[in-house]
């Protein structure tokens, strides 16, 4: 589905496999530090943060040659801001003529593969140091090898791990290279999220977790790991004046950029989608989360978005059903900051759901405006705008 | 690859794997709305079901289910043309290579999953690209305005058919990579008062196997459209192909476009949105981007949507005509329970009786009795013979046997009728009269294994095993079972008898080990009335295996063991001797320490 960061230590335990010596240390729940092993015998290491931050040279986040010592007051710091992955290897001491730069990335045709000889340059700047090459099938390699000058036998392996474990994208910069090996300095690894099944070298626990998220968004995180549906949320602006009930897919976005265009933007407090046939249920607990969001907003004028295309196969009276179980709830709190609803939906049992909307709205006092396929996908959204800017 | 004017000319049978029933009933509405005298749908791929019952137009259609693609029968594997793939991301890769193997002249299909692995999809392409049509992964299918639905296109819903006037041919191809906004524009095309002349989901993936240059080139070729209607979304390039194709004069035909996403310039960081590729990692895929770039190729590219719906209205099409869907009946319609059997004609008046004389009966109350429960008439003397004779040696062996027992006991227990003969009925198993159906199965096993008869025997005992149809305990070698010997002559009025020579080949394993091993009466009745009804009626080796698993055999036995226990309840009440208790030296009673 999508493609996700794995953890350097991940990538590399799996390109160098058991002669990696690197080390994870973790922040548990209670915020304390996983204790260091081996401590004594630490001298000459390199730690750096293991979340997926590009540029952490630049941002403090790695330190060089440090013992024991230095390595614990790093991590401290690094936690304090916020971090709670961290990666420890021996240090590997090179010149910088040795290092190149090498990326492979599935595209259409097979894996596309740049490579440079000098490792400390810019990719994006220097098009002109970069060679461009595709692997479309095992004969390609040798070719490849040639061109770049690096070793065929550590392509090959690099490529069939690469397409073993389903990864998407990888980027080794510095590839330091002397003689004939080539060891990776530094790795970045994009997974394709679709693969976790097919392979037991990666998990969940292995993919970057952000920065401490939203509560909300952790909820529906944790909703979404368990039905078959599509369930999103994340929190743009917490004291937004638009919320969004999106029912997925191209129409959210469409949606969304009437908001954009109409100069709301700004306005906007979350994007996210719940689609792929939801139960009630699930649709009622995905929305309970979006209302605390609109009730929780500092915003004057608020209005609650429940918008999108005409479904193909979402039943919408069923998820308008659970919508409303979550409405119900918050019905008396939503009067009270007058929040209004506003509704453009269609798609299978579309005649049935908006009527049960606008049955409920309209007693609890809380419709702004409700429209089905007939009338254009934005306009819910632009009375919303023009309800909450006016 | 199939041009879509040859999709309306050729086969439109499609062949689903899984099932999802709401897409495959939104098929056969739109294949009756489309004036289809058969559903387009030739068979699911599932297990654990024979068939699953649908509407076609008013009526109900039973679709046949079989458990992968190559249990389809031969006179279906000729007909597939499409894929109808719904399985999960998991099963996706495989299903479809499995399909494309069994049907390689297939022109293509749709798979439904999302979650399929880009290393599956580019490998799909490698497989099939360029040469087959197929949507997906992810997106809801391929759409031809009044002759193709594969997938959930157009929406699932009897309204949806007609508000998107699905069964009409029309003028306007839609194209999208999203199946919601695929279908926002289907419906859209309808009310701007024009007609779909093809649609084809994309899909949001990395990497849909028809790609967007293909399918464009589809409408390009298509004399029917005139005009392509596309809604893209910020992320991936494919935008940039409709320019080269527009720049190298490849697609001449307008195209009218809605690239979304400018919402991302309101965010600080990139968004993944829906899609899987809906993620800007350069520049050049925002939506403003593409939108300009498709401008500069005088495509028209509106910023907001309703812009977009204007242009649309704006398209001058061709003249068409709809065709009317009796929306208001099949919206009426209901399920009902599927019962094609009418034993006895209600309609032809029986003569039993003329000018004061019997009207002799050309057939036997046995032979109709069979034809019921066949559901199809006798046509050999042999077969009716058989059921004559095997009724009537299995009415009754006398009280002692366990089901007579149960029997009397309830009659004189005071109760009636039926709960004396239900406590009979109830009694027949897999000890006492319910091990006829069992013995077929192990005589069709045995003979479709084409196993030596020691192999089978010695695979059966080592699995822990009965073979069923075989043993009794009175008889044995040297005392034959008189029934089992009258009805193995039948074996002398066939051809052939496979199931009957191979019981025999059984038990003379079996009886080297044991005497008591001998072909039982279940056995015999089992294995030649298999071949009587391979032979003499024509019933094919699936044929059989249906009527086993419907426990077919085990009636041979019901029927006229029902008599026996009727007989055994009358006497009892006749004779009204009290409640039976079984005497105290029958039963033996393990007495408590004091």
């Amino acid at each position: 589905m999508s493609r996700v960061k794995l953890t350097e230590y991940r990538a590399k335990k799996i390109i160098l496999g058991d002669s990696y010596r690197g080390i994870s240390v973790r922040v548990d729940e209670k915020g304390k530090l996983a204790p260091l092993e081996a401590k004594g015998s630490l001298m000459g290491w390199v730690a750096k943060v293991d979340q997926g931050v590009k540029k952490r040279m630049k941002q403090g986040l790695v330190a060089v040659d440090v013992d024991a010592k230095k390595v614990a007051d790093a991590f401290a710091v690094w936690a304090k801001k916020g971090f709670s992955q961290f990666l420890l290897e021996p240090l590997f001491p090179h010149k910088s003529e040795e290092e190149q730069y090498l990326s492979l990335e599935r595209v259409r045709e097979g894996v596309r593969i740049l490579h440079a000889k000098d490792g400390g340059i810019e990719i994006e700047s220097h098009p002109e140091a970069v060679t461009n090459l595709i692997v479309a099938g095992e004969s390609d390699i040798a070719k490849v090898a040639k061109k770049t000058g690096l070793n065929e036998k550590f392509l090959r392996d690099l490529l069939q791990k690469f397409n073993d474990n389903f990864f998407a994208f990888l980027e080794i910069n510095p590839l330091v290279v002397r003689d004939d090996i080539a060891i990776p300095l530094d790795a970045a690894v994009l997974v394709d999220s679709a693969g976790a099944f097919f392979t037991k070298n990666w998990t969940d626990d292995d993919l970057v977790k952000g920065k401490a998220q939203h509560g909300a968004e952790e909820v529906v995180e944790t909703l979404a790991a368990t039905t078959p549906a599509q369930l999103s949320l994340k929190v743009l602006n917490k004291d937004g004046a638009l919320f969004f009930l999106f029912s997925g897919g191209g129409g959210s976005i469409v949606i969304a950029d009437e908001a954009q265009l109409q100069g709301a933007g700004d306005l906007i407090g979350n994007y996210g989608e719940y689609s792929g046939g939801p139960t009630r249920e699930e649709t009622h607990l995905y929305a309970r989360e979006v209302i605390s969001l609109c009730l929780a907003s500092k915003a004057k004028t608020k209005a609650l978005v429940i918008a999108g295309g005409v479904a193909n196969f979402t039943d919408i009276a069923k998820t308008f059903a659970g919508i409303i179980d979550a409405l119900t709830e918050n019905a008396e709190e939503m009067r009270k900051q007058g929040i209004k609803v506003f509704v453009r939906r269609g798609g299978p049992n579309e005649k049935a759901g908006l009527e049960l909307m606008r049955e409920f709205l309209t007693k609890e006092e809380l419709l702004g405006t409700i429209y089905g396929s007939d009338t254009v996908i934005t306009k819910a959204v632009e009375d919303a705008i023009k309800f909450v800017k006016p | 690859m199939i041009s879509i004017q040859d999709i309306r000319k050729k086969g439109q049978k499609t062949l689903v794997l899984g099932n999802h029933p709401g897409v495959v009933q939104s098929i056969l509405d739109f294949d009756y709305a489309c004036g289809k005298k058969e559903p387009s749908i030739l068979a699911c791929i599932t297990s654990n079901r024979k068939s699953l019952k649908f509407f076609f137009g008013k009526g109900e259609v039973l679709i046949p289910c079989y458990p992968n693609v190559a249990a389809l029968p031969k006179h279906l594997v000729g007909k597939v043309n499409w894929m109808l793939n719904v399985q999960s991301g998991r099963r996706a890769f495989d299903s479809t290579v499995a399909f494309f193997d069994a049907f390689p002249d297939a022109y293509g299909g749709h798979i439904f999953a999302e979650n399929v692995p880009e290393r599956h999809e580019t490998e799909l392409i490698k497989r099939y690209g360029g040469e087959k049509i197929i949507a997906g992964p992810s997106g809801v299918g391929i759409l031809v305005g009044g002759y193709l639905k594969i997938g959930a296109i157009g929406g699932i819903g009897l309204a949806q058919l007609d508000q998107g006037k699905l069964a009409t041919a029309g003028s306007v191809a839609v194209v999208s990579t999203s199946g919601g906004m695929t279908n926002e524009l289907i419906t859209a095309v309808a009310q701007a008062g024009k007609r779909v002349s093809f649609s084809i989901s994309i899909g949001g993936d990395r990497f849909p196997i028809s790609s967007l240059g293909e399918v464009l080139s589809l409408a390009e070729e298509d004399a029917a459209t005139k005009a392509i209607c596309y809604f893209g979304e910020l992320g991936g390039v494919d935008e940039y192909e409709i320019v080269e194709l527009i720049k190298a004069k490849k697609l001449t035909k307008p195209v009218i476009a809605y690239i979304a996403g400018v919402i991302d310039e309101a965010f600080d960081e990139h968004m993944q949105f829906g899609h899987a590729k809906a993620l800007v990692a350069h520049k050049d895929e925002s939506a403003r981007a593409k939108r300009d770039a498709l401008r500069a190729v005088d495509a028209i590219a509106p910023d907001t949507f309703p812009e977009f719906l204007a242009a649309l209205r704006g398209l001058s099409t061709p003249e068409f005509h709809d065709r009317v869907v009796p929306m208001d009946e099949l919206s009426k319609r209901k399920a009902s329970i599927l019962s094609t059997r009418e034993v006895v004609d209600m309609d032809a008046v029986p003569v039993f009786v003329k000018n004061k004389k019997l009207v002799a009966s050309e057939t036997t109350f046995a032979q109709k009795s069979l034809e019921a429960i066949l559901g199809r008439e006798v046509k050999s003397d042999v077969t009716a013979a058989f059921a004559e004779a095997v009724f009537s040696l299995l009415i009754d062996h006398g009280g002692n046997v366990s089901g007579a027992v149960n029997t009397m006991i309830t009659a004189r227990a005071g109760k009636d009728l039926v709960s004396s003969l239900a406590a009979g009925l109830l009694t027949i198993g897999p000890r006492f009269g319910g091990a006829v159906n069992e013995a077929a199965r192990v005589w069709i096993d045995g003979v479709a294994s084409k196993k030596e008869a020691g192999q089978f025997v010695e695979e059966k005992t080592r699995e822990g095993k009965l073979l069923l149809g075989i043993g009794h305990l009175k008889y044995r070698v040297g005392i034959p079972d008189p029934r089992v010997a009258a009805i193995a002559e039948f074996a002398t009025l066939l051809k052939k008898h496979p199931h009957y020579d191979f019981a025999r080949e059984i038990e003379k394993v079996t009886t080297a080990k044991n005497g008591n091993l001998i072909l039982n009466v279940d056995g015999v009745m089992a294995a030649i009335f298999l071949d009587i009804l391979a032979e003499k009626e024509g019933f094919s080796d699936t044929e059989l295996t249906e009527l086993v698993d419907a426990e077919f055999f085990n009636a041979l036995f019901v029927i006229p063991r029902s008599v026996g226990f009727i007989a055994h309840f009358i006497e009892q009440k006749k004779n009204d001797e009290g409640l039976f208790r079984l005497p105290d030296e029958l039963l033996f009673v393990r007495r408590k320490k004091q």
